[in-house]
Parts: structure tokens; C-alpha cells; sequence
């Protein structure tokens, strides 16, 4: 076994500077070139949605993609701070729990606004099956990219870690989806899409313990 | 606590070397090297002192692999206890737990360096600080290191009542300072 001492000495003989915003830097450039390979996967495999130029002038539209981004944010948020030894979750879930209410009540509304013959259309659309799996694929460029953040980084909680990292890449994920898919039901966002995310979610959960290890 | 191990000392010597100060570099890991042998001496029990060592020196190691990760603005041992604790735990998980119940994961002395502690112990100085320096030390000693009047009096030279005066003028001061939001 080596000496403490010699331990010591040889971690200062390493020593190197350590640039300020180290770690954010870090995810940075972890997560940003994830996020654009799963972008080029969904615009070469999927594709833009044919009517991408008249949904954008739909609220519809946009409160998708809102949904996904800021669900996304909260989530980089958490893990940002999960990745230091001493860092908390912080309120993330309760951030997350207000933005699950808030297009709860868009579905709502919607419903309520509808005619009951359009609830299937609304509801399951026509891709409900194949939507969170879709979710999960353009999900698993962005959680390999938040893992190689946090290997090198000392998160302490890895099953925590590991999940709300997973929420955020589907969130991200479904954020890439959301332009490629053309269900215009809230309701179908709410259950479809957040299912997609829970599920990377899941993976997260069981891949921290293992991979975040250090 | 020492002085030489308080957080305000630690925290300096983590900043030059996160500059790249070898020989602050290497006083800190000696220092951190003896707040670790003393935190997981308290709570290994019967370890062998093979395997506490091999714990010291892991902590070291992760300490410098991971040290991009302390945020400069908030307090270190906060930081470096957690790598410790987390060191503790992931030792023990790694012999399937069997050694678990042998740990005290108690909070009582990390709580010494809980991030509100230091940062409460922080305020409270910075606040003692506004205050000349004969109150501030009778502050220090009864109300904060828990010496009684009597040895406060008799240490410092003075009679007790006079001592009594100074503590509770210091105190009416603090409070006015913190009512005033200074």
C-alpha cells in the first residue's frame, strides 16, 4: 500500500489550475452537441412536420414545446446542482409538479372547449402508441451526454441524479420530437409525452447507480 | 476546531490551489488528511487502521479528481465533508454492507460543518466583528464557547458583574445592528 505521504505528494506534483466555471463549462459542452445530434437524428430519420409552417402560428404548438423546454430546464437545473458532492434537488420536483398542473388545465381547458366526438383525436391522436418510444430514442443521444457530464463530476445521490438526468434528456427529447410530431391535442401531450419522459426518467434511475460511481 | 482547520483557513487554502499554489496545495491536504483521520475514526469502530487509511487516501484522491466541482462562492468543508461522507458510504457499500451497522452515519459531527452551520457561524462573526473587542470576547466566551461567568471573570481579570454589563451591552448593541438591518 502507498504511503499518505507519498499520496500527498504526488496530487501536488499534479496540480493544475482549474478554470473558474469548470463544471459549467462541462455541461456545456456535454450537453449542447447531444442535443444537436438528437435534433439531426429527428430531422434525417422523422423529419420536420409537413405543416410545420402553419402550426407555428398555432398556441397549440407552442405550449407543446413549452411544455417540453421548461420541463427540461428545471431538470438541467437540478442536475447542475445534484453534480457537486454537497448539491440538493433542490425544487425541482415542485417546479416539475407546477408545470405537469399547467398542462393539466391547457388539456382541461381543451376538453372543455371540444366536442366530445373529437376526445379520441384529442386523446390518443393518431401515433399514441409509438410517441414515448420515439421520445425515449431522440431522449438517448442527450442522457449519454449527461452521463459523460456527471462521470466527471461528484454527484453523491446517484439514483436521484440518475433520474432526474434521465427527466431531463426526455424532456429534451421530447422538446426534438415535438417538432416532428403533428398531434395538436393537449391532452394527448399530457399523457403521451410526459409517459416518453418518465420512461427515460426510469432508465436514468437504474443506469446512476451503476455508471455515476466515483 | 482549530484555527488552522477552521473553514475561513481551509477555504483560503482550497482557493490558491485551485490557482495552482503547490505549497498551499500540500498544507491543505495535510490538514484535510488529519480532519479525515479523525472523522472516519469516529465512525468506523473496529476498522482496521489499514483500511482507514486506504479510506483517507481514496478521499484525497477523489478530492483532486473531482476538485472542478467546489463552487468557489460557498463553503468548503461543506463540500469536503460530503465527499468524505460519500466515500464512507460507498466503502461500506462496496463490502456488500455488511459493515454498515457498524457506522454511526449521525449528523452530529458533520453538522460541525453543515453548509447552515458554517454559513451561521460566518454571520455570527461578521456581526461580532462591529462590536469593540472587550464585548465581543465575553460574547465569545460565555455565549458561544459556553464558559460560565464566573471563569469568563476570572480569565479576563474582571469581576463578574462587570463581565454581565458587557455581555449585555454587546447583545443590546447586535440586536439594535440587526433590527437597524446593518
Amino acid at each position: 500500500m502507498r504511503k499518505t505521504d507519498d499520496i500527498i505528494e504526488s496530487l501536488v506534483g499534479e496540480l493544475k489550475p482549474v478554470p473558474r466555471h469548470g463544471l459549467q463549462r462541462r455541461f456545456v459542452l456535454g450537453i449542447l452537441p447531444a442535443l444537436a445530434v438528437s435534433l439531426v437524428l429527428m430531422l434525417t430519420i422523422a423529419g420536420l412536420r409537413p405543416d410545420l409552417s402553419q402550426a407555428l402560428s398555432l398556441p397549440l404548438f407552442w405550449i407543446k414545446s413549452a411544455y417540453n423546454a421548461l420541463l427540461a430546464i428545471a431538470a438541467f437545473l437540478a442536475v447542475y446542482h445534484l453534480a457537486r458532492p454537497e448539491g440538493s434537488q433542490g425544487r425541482f420536483f415542485a417546479a416539475a409538479a407546477a408545470i405537469f398542473a399547467a398542462m393539466a388545465a391547457a388539456a382541461a381547458i381543451q376538453l372543455l372547449l371540444s366536442p366530445a366526438e373529437t376526445y379520441p383525436a384529442l386523446i390518443l391522436g393518431s401515433s399514441a402508441l409509438h410517441c414515448p418510444f420515439l421520445i425515449f430514442a431522440f431522449a438517448l443521444p442527450v442522457l449519454a451526454g449527461n452521463a459523460w457530464v456527471l462521470r466527471g463530476a461528484a454527484p453523491t445521490n446517484l439514483r436521484l441524479t440518475g433520474f432526474i438526468a434521465g427527466l431531463a434528456a426526455g424532456a429534451a427529447g421530447a422538446w426534438v420530437y415535438s417538432w416532428f410530431c403533428t398531434e395538436n391535442g393537449m391532452p394527448f401531450v399530457l399523457i403521451w409525452y410526459s409517459l416518453g419522459i418518465l420512461l427515460t426518467g426510469a432508465l436514468g434511475s437504474l443506469l446512476g447507480p451503476r455508471l455515476l460511481r466515483w | 476546531m482549530t484555527t488552522a482547520h477552521s473553514e475561513e483557513a481551509l477555504k483560503t487554502l482550497m482557493l490558491l490551489s485551485l490557482d495552482g499554489d503547490e505549497a498551499a496545495y500540500r498544507h491543505l491536504l495535510n490538514a484535510l488528511r488529519i480532519l479525515l483521520v479523525g472523522y472516519y475514526g469516529r465512525r468506523m469502530g473496529a476498522a482496521t487502521k489499514a483500511d482507514m487509511e486506504d479510506l483517507v487516501q481514496e478521499t484525497l484522491l477523489a478530492l483532486h479528481s473531482r476538485r472542478s466541482t467546489y463552487d468557489r462562492e460557498r463553503p468548503f468543508t461543506a463540500w469536503f465533508f460530503s465527499i468524505a461522507r460519500y466515500k464512507l458510504i460507498d466503502h461500506h457499500r462496496g463490502r456488500g454492507g455488511r459493515k454498515l451497522a457498524e457506522t454511526e452515519l449521525g449528523e452530529d459531527i458533520e453538522s460541525d460543518f453543515s453548509e447552515e452551520a458554517v454559513t451561521a457561524r460566518m454571520d455570527v462573526e461578521r456581526l461580532l466583528g462591529s462590536l469593540p473587542e472587550k464585548q465581543r470576547e465575553l460574547i465569545r466566551r460565555v455565549k458561544l464557547e459556553g464558559q460560565s461567568v464566573a471563569d469568563t471573570a476570572s480569565r479576563t481579570g474582571q469581576s463578574e458583574s462587570a463581565v454581565k454589563v458587557g455581555i449585555h451591552r454587546g447583545l443590546k448593541a447586535l440586536a439594535e445592528k440587526l433590527r437597524g438591518g446593518a
